[in-house]
């Protein structure tokens, strides 16, 4: 599903941001990136949509080098990724329902479709009820499962998560990580970073570690060290 | 297609009731500079039709009296041509072609022009050979004034030469005026646009995440962008016509003998004049927005 092959990301002469990073993950995989700090995580999720691309190597989605698609593609290609984000990224000015109708419109999907499959992925992630607040009305774990929602609710065939634990205490990320781990066995290929070591250990998925750029780890079942 | 539509103007709609302050500056600007524009065309129109007997280097004018027959005229002709060292070519107009001419001339003046038509003389355009020998043709004035059938001859006066003058002075100046302005509108709508982008750069964040086309973002920013020209266009264009209006009503009333009774215009040419300004507006709006799009929307 994802193939990063002698990657290489460098944002300044100075900063090397990812170093020679080869590995492969496959669809329906739960993966984890771990690291300290600086250490690449994000970049990496970045290459993956087409945010970055990188000096060297190649980053392939679903059989695809992303480097030399055209820009027009790109959208397309990411229709079929999902995005989570540490900070949600919901719009502050519409309602639960609208945000999440808001992706679905904005890629062109007709208006019928969107009354049907926004109140059921909604249901899902369980915000049954709530679909008429604004995200201020919410709490930060309810507002992480709205951005899940928009996340899942065009069935990407990925969802990369930054951190999406980073801001919530650790039972409501524990309820984050379950739902997480629900889509992934719907077949949905998840590729988290995080820094939250409690949630690694308890799911045992695969981890990629990395240091300064470079991968170090990469095991299976693994745990945060 | 539906949705498509209904999702971009309603993003149109809301962007510019947020702006309000912006857009009006951006409208305002257009309008004054497009305003301009159309006065700077009606300006050198109205100085086409004041000048209208003296186009194409006609430097006299030998009238012809009403009702002359075709032997008068070619025996008339002629004569004027006979003065080979001087005359380059006299071009007849006869009474027809001359009631046009004074319909542009007197349009300001109906009075007179009613007075003149019924023993409307035909006339003869006469070129010189060229501009040096224009005071040779006007010392022959007195000849041509002898010749049988001719009621007058007509030189330019100090008058024409002034308003040639000013023609060309407005007509410079009052473009290049006109074109800064338009510049400075279109960098306003610029400024509307992307000051309207970074107001919902979040939301633009967020599109191309879940992968809206860089097309789908844009349209209602540039739709925005083209609205604002076509608005700016639309009220200059009332203003404009508003002004002609009045200025062709202001001349009725001048003194008979003003001289500036051609001065005006009023065919359709002013209809065509706000044409162009709303094609010109809706140009400037759609750069103007679309590059701003473009800009501030790298994938
Ligand atoms: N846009 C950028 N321009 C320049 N340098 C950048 C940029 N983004 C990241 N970096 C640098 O690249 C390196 C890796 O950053 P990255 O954000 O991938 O780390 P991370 O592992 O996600 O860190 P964190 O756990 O703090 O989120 C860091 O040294 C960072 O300063
Ligand atoms: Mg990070």
């Amino acid at each position: 599903m994802i193939k990063l092959e002698n990657v290489h990301k460098i944002y300044s002469t100075e900063v090397t941001a990812l170093r020679d990073a080869t590995f492969e993950i496959a669809k329906g995989e739960f993966v984890f990136l771990v690291g300290p700090s600086g250490s690449g995580k994000s970049t990496l999720l970045r290459l993956m949509n087409r945010q970055e691309r990188p000096e060297r190597g190649a980053v392939l989605v679903a059989g695809r080098n992303i480097n030399d698609m055209p820009d027009a593609k790109v959208p397309y290609l990411r229709r079929n990724l999902g995005n989570i984000f540490q900070d949600y990224k919901l719009l502050a000015n519409k309602t639960v329902f609208e945000n999440i109708a808001f992706a679905l419109e904005v890629i062109g999907r007709p208006r019928h479709v969107i009354r049907q499959q926004v109140p059921a992925v909604l249901d899902l992630v369980g915000l049954g009820g709530k679909q008429e607040r604004f995200p201020h009305q919410l709490s930060g774990g309810e507002q992480q499962r709205v951005s899940i929602a928009r996340a899942f609710v065009n069935r990407p065939l990925i969802l990369l998560a930054d951190e999406p634990t980073g801001n919530l205490d650790p039972a409501t990320g524990e309820g984050i990580m379950r739902l997480l781990d629900r889509i992934n066995k719907t077949g949905t290929t998840v590729v988290m970073a995080t820094h939250d070591q409690r949630i690694v250990n308890m799911m045992r998925k695969r981890v990629i570690q990395l240091d300064r750029g470079t991968i170090v780890r990469d095991q299976a079942r693994g745990v945060y060290e | 297609m539906i949705s498509r539509l209904r999702y971009t103007f309603r993003e149109m709609w809301a962007s510019l009731s947020r702006n309000l302050t912006l857009t009006f500056a951006a409208v305002i600007t257009s309008t004054v500079s497009l305003f301009l524009f159309g006065m700077t065309l009606l300006i050198q129109e109205g100085f086409d039709n004041q000048l209208s007997e003296w186009t194409g280097g006609v430097e006299m004018i030998v009238y012809v009296k009403h009702g002359a027959t075709p032997d008068q005229i070619t025996y008339l002709e002629g004569a004027l041509l006979s003065q080979t060292s001087v005359v380059q070519s006299a071009e007849y107009c006869d009474e027809a072609c001359s009631a046009d001419l004074a319909t542009t001339l007197l349009a300001g003046d109906p009075g007179a022009l009613e007075q003149l038509l019924p023993g409307i003389p035909s006339l003869f355009k006469v070129t010189p050979i060229d501009q040096g020998s224009g005071a040779v043709l006007r010392s022959l004035k007195a000849e041509f004034e002898s010749l049988p059938n001719v009621v007058d001859v007509k030189t330019p006066d100090e008058a024409v030469e002034t308003l040639s003058q000013l023609k060309s002075f407005f007509g410079v100046r009052t473009l290049v005026m006109s074109v800064v302005l338009l510049l400075a509108s279109a960098l306003l709508i610029w400024n509307t646009i992307r000051t309207a982008m970074f107001a919902r750069r979040r939301e633009i964040e967020v599109m191309k995440l879940v992968g809206a086309t860089n097309w789908f973002i844009r349209l209602p920013f540039m739709l925005e962008g083209l609205l604002q020209g076509i608005a700016g266009a639309t009220l200059g264009s009332a203003f404009l016509l508003f002004v002609n209006n009045d200025w062709t009503k202001g001349v009725r009333g001048f003194p008979d003998n003003s001289g500036l009774a051609g001065f005006v215009v009023t065919d359709s040419y002013p209809v065509w004049v706000c044409f162009a300004m709303i094609v010109l507006g809706a140009l400037v709006g759609a750069v103007g927005s679309a590059t701003a799009a473009s800009r501030f929307l790298d994938v």
